[in-house]
């Protein structure tokens, strides 16, 4: 039996052994990657600070999608964030359709009456209400902590109302108390696109078929491939992996986020499906591959030099374009290369911590290493066996061995590192680089759908934004004088990790 | 308005609120109870809502929170909680520590106040706050944290000190311009003589807040905001209170100084004195704006949408002060039936005469519906009086509106996604000044 019959799919602490409190060194875990990620054990933390849950990159996801509205079945404030990710709706419509556009969503806003007689009959009026008002191609129906508490069934009431409504209702599981991992989003959308959106809806149109036109289509479909961006890309980024793609003759079907809900199915018909983020995808394409023969690729994240170049290899080689892609990848290199000259200079000698979603983190600091800084720590969200082949990559490079904090956030083991190795730079996600900015250390934002990180292009543009940052770093520095973090000082005094497996075993381990 | 849903809400939930709150008290740090989630739903929601405001000394993602998992659901979170607050008090520096519960702890009935109980015991400075997410919105967080403080923080039987006043209603991070407003607002009230509180400011301090019993009056600006606290305050401490609309310009601050005026029994004519004093300034650095304003024709219809401070203080600025014509105001709080009246009364008789169509609606896809009643539209006639020139103030949610009608429009009410705001402030009577300025850059920035 497949994940995808469950109404649930698995968190990943259970289906991936996914874990996000450790402590350990990059040589440590690069060479527990010939063994098994079980062997770490995942820890627990005695003093914790606030992170996010799988809410929230879920609905990042849901909000791009044109011609959806996001309903979301929780108490008013879940979901508050898509002010935020609206941005990226509104530019990401922009740069594909040349026009801004504001995501709608909604919620049914659960109160004391609710949680006490169940909120269902509300559900099912706000979903008919939300179908006659915008007339949406789909609705996801996504479920906050409070119906995971009381016990209301989205999934029934979707079956319940789907009748009476003319959009495709999605049901979508983000009780944030269930999983720690928050990557668990991932496998949540996908999990109610590949139970409700893979199959076409309605009759076949039965017509006589010019069969050239049939066969030329069967050649196009050889040579598309799914590239798989669930919201850590921008279009400029897109654009790149899409460029790469098309000079070996390769077209993009660029999927799930900013697709139409009615052209999901297209995926299943594609001649091989590539991840950009292992952390992302394994999910969606274990089934695709599974259900409907759809082979993938899911290794090397294309970020840097090398990840870029071995994500290309992988891909040319399922189409027997090695040769191409040799000279694509040489003459890309070395093009790139003596652009980034320019920068080496101030880059030398220069130390950086990198702090991201695992994946995200390792490939960056892989980037970090080729054009010249020296990665002195890194902070991973959390940590399952994708990862182990890049904390390898980097450990070959490492000058000498550092930190690798396996942490959802928590900034004050970071400020009490970040006292101890004084890196030049830091690279965080998005509300990330708050802490090393109060301390004067030169930032950069990771992740930013509107900047490039990918491909070729991407090393470029980041080498030329960190050069900026540190030609100067004033704001910082200033900032750094006059403000101060809301540590105790005897907290820089302790050792980081002093939190760390402090508190008692849990009752149910 | 739907009865099922929120369109987009405006607001974070009750937990976002007291958060925000708490975050912006000098020295103050939240200390969550709740899913891990509910801190990084904050940060972003500040982050598109805020004015580019996120967190301050220990906000965003700095916050301590308990993130309660299923084992909490299942065995109870108090003693996670226990932990986390004792663990706080030795990694985190601050001066007071709130106890804030999201939805989670609440459902399942934890106990926050037996523990937050034990702490205070022992002289530690927390309180806590049950601000369950189903309990309301982000406005009604801040009100929940000032009871709170009224009940649980502030000292108890001080005499009352003559011309000392607390000023509340302006909701951190809720109003994008919560600092200015909150600084514009207090400067008024130092015009006729005022000590006053405003609790959120650099110039506020713990200890002026413990002492905020002493106040001889606590001013709301506000119809909603911090009123139950208010009430509260009175029964607990004795202090009366008024409630004013938020005071934009130069009408409305004239209007809010002799209320408080009033109810203090300040002398008549020193009040009236300072009014105008300030209004002989105003109009001393609006006057040069009168060549362009006539010769660029910068009268506007104007749609005007807000939560309840801003619809009414903004429809009165536009219709009292900058002669324009406010045809719809549009408040979007979801405001219960028997509150509504009152609000509406706030712009039902201007001083300008001008009438506005009030009405409660939250979702920004139902504002042009709104307008095209209360304005019908051409019917392809050859001479129809249309709705222009116009303009739109509301929230960053009301630029598709505008575009729509083909209007400038500038954001002011929560979420303002596209504008950067740091202390800039609208009340009083260079707050108008401001605003004038806004409002008219919209307009020509084409020039």
């Amino acid at each position: 039996m497949s994940y995808f019959d469950n109404k649930v799919p698995p968190k990943r602490e259970d289906r991936l052994q996914a874990v996000i409190a450790h402590k350990d060194s990059i040589c440590g875990i690069a060479n527990r990657g010939g063994g098994k990620s079980c062997l770490i054990q995942d820890g627990e933390r005695a003093f914790t600070q606030g992170t996010i849950c799988l809410l929230l990159p879920a609905l990042a996801m849901l909000n791009s999608l044109p011609d959806n509205v996001v309903l979301l079945h929780s108490a008013l404030g879940c979901g508050s964030c898509t002010h935020s990710q609206n941005a990226n709706v509104r530019t990401g419509s922009n740069a594909r359709w040349g026009k801004p556009k504001d995501g709608i969503w909604l919620s049914t806003a659960l109160d004391e009456t609710d949680v006490i007689n169940g909120g269902e009959g509300k559900l099912e009026q706000a979903i008919i209400e939300a179908d006659r008002r915008y007339r949406p191609a789909s609705i996801t129906i996504v479920a906050g902590c409070v119906p995971g508490i009381i016990g209301d069934d989205i999934d029934g009431v979707a079956q319940k109302v789907q009748p009476q409504v003319n959009a495709r209702l999605l049901p979508v599981h983000c009780e944030g108390f269930k999983t720690k991992i928050w990557a668990t989003a991932y496998d949540a959308v996908y999990h109610t696109i590949g139970r409700n959106l893979l199959v076409e809806r309605g009759e076949k149109q039965i017509t006589p078929q010019d069969e050239l036109e049939v066969f030329k289509e069967q050649q196009r479909l050889a040579r598309t491939v799914n590239l798989m961006n669930v919201s850590s890309m921008g279009r400029i980024d897109e654009l790149e992996l899409e460029r790469l793609l098309n000079s070996l003759g390769l077209e993009a079907n660029v999927f799930p986020v900013f697709a139409h809900p009615d052209s999901f199915v297209k995926a299943t018909r594609a001649a091989l499906s590539i991840s950009t983020c292992p952390t992302h995808d394994d999910y969606f394409l274990g089934y695709l591959e599974e259900r409907f023969g759809v082979p993938s690729l899911i290794q090397h994240m294309p970020i840097g030099i090398e990840n870029t170049s071995l994500w290309l290899r992988d891909v040319a080689a399922k189409f027997g374009l090695e040769e191409q892609a040799e000279l694509l990848i040489a003459s890309e290199e070395a093009e790139l290369r003596q652009a980034l000259e320019e920068f080496r200079p101030l880059f030398e000698g220069k130390t950086v911590f990198i702090s991201a979603g695992e994946f995200r983190a390792l490939a960056t600091a892989r980037l970090l290493q080729e054009i010249g800084l020296e990665v002195v720590g890194i902070r991973s969200f959390h940590h399952d066996e994708f990862a182990e082949v890049e904390y390898e990559k980097l450990a070959r490079e490492a000058k000498s061995d550092y930190v690798v904090d396996i942490a959802n956030v928590q900034p004050f083991e970071e400020a009490n590192l970040l006292k101890r190795l004084k890196p030049d730079l830091f690279l965080g996600h998005a509300n990330g680089n708050m802490t090393a900015a109060k301390l004067g250390v030169a930032t950069h934002v990771i992740y930013n759908t509107g900047l490039a990180y990918i491909g070729y292009r991407g090393v470029y543009e980041v080498a030329r934004r960190l050069y900026r940052q540190l030609s100067n770093p004033s704001y910082n520095k200033r900032l750094a004088e006059n403000v101060r973090l809301p540590y105790a000082e005897s907290w820089y005094q302790a050792e980081p990790f002093t939190y760390l497996n402090s508190r008692g075993r849990s009752v149910n381990e | 308005m739907s009865e099922h849903f929120v369109e987009r809400a405006r607001y974070f939930c009750s937990l976002g609120g007291a958060v925000s709150t708490v975050t912006a008290l000098p020295g103050g740090i939240p200390i969550l109870h709740s899913a891990s989630g509910c801190a990084g739903n904050f940060a972003w929601t500040q982050n598109g809502g805020s004015g580019l405001q996120v967190g301050g000394y220990c906000g965003s993602l700095t916050v301590p929170s308990s993130n309660v998992q299923e084992n909490e659901v299942v065995f109870g979170g108090e003693e996670r909680l226990r932990e986390q607050i004792a663990n706080t008090l030795q990694v985190m520096d601050g001066g007071l520590y709130v106890v804030l519960t999201g939805c989670v702890p609440e459902v399942i009935g934890d106990d926050i106040f037996a523990v937050v109980n034990d702490f205070r015991n022992e002289g530690a400075p927390v309180i806590g706050a049950a601000t369950g997410g189903f309990r309301g919105d982000s406005y009604w967080g801040y009100d929940l944290v000032l009871q709170a403080l009224a009940k649980d923080y502030l000292t108890k039987g001080l005499p009352k000190v003559k011309g000392r006043v607390n000023l509340w209603g302006v909701v951190p991070y809720m109003d994008p311009f919560w600092r200015g407003n909150l600084e514009g607002a207090r400067h008024l009230l130092e015009l006729i003589g005022l000590e006053v509180n405003t609790f959120f400011t650099p110039a506020d301090s713990l200890e002026r807040i413990k002492a905020a019993g002493s106040a001889e009056l606590n001013v709301v600006v506000s119809d909603r905001y911090g009123v139950e606290a208010a009430r509260q305050f009175e029964e607990r401490h004795g202090t009366p209170f008024v409630t004013a609309p938020l005071p934009i310009g130069v009408t409305a601050s004239e209007t809010f100084l002799r209320q408080v005026g009033a109810a203090l029994g300040l002398a008549e004519d020193a009040v009236g004195e300072v009014i105008a004093r300030e209004k002989r300034h105003y109009y001393q650095i609006l006057e040069p704006l009168t060549d362009c304003y006539n010769d660029l024709d910068l009268q506007r219809y104007a749609v005007v949408v807000g939560d309840a401070n801003y619809a009414v203080a903004l429809t009165r600025f536009l219709a009292d002060d900058l002669g324009w014509l406010p045809v719809l105001t549009v408040v979007t709080d979801r405001v219960q039936e028997q509150d509504q009246e009152g609000i509406a009364q706030r712009v039902a008789q201007l001083g300008s005469g001008y009438r506005t169509n009030l009405v409660f609606e939250s979702d920004a896809s139902e504002v042009l519906g709104h307008l095209n009643r209360v304005w019908p539209r051409s019917t392809g006639q050859k001479y129809h009086n249309g709705f222009s020139p116009a303009f739109v103030v509301g929230s960053s949610l009301e630029r598709e509106l505008a575009l729509q009608i083909g209007a400038p429009h500038l954001s002011v009410s929560f979420p303002v996604a596209n504008r950067a705001v740091l202390d800039r402030g609208y009340t009083g009577f260079r707050g108008g000044l401001r605003l004038a300025e806004d409002l008219i850059s919209a307009v020509v920035a084409g020039r």
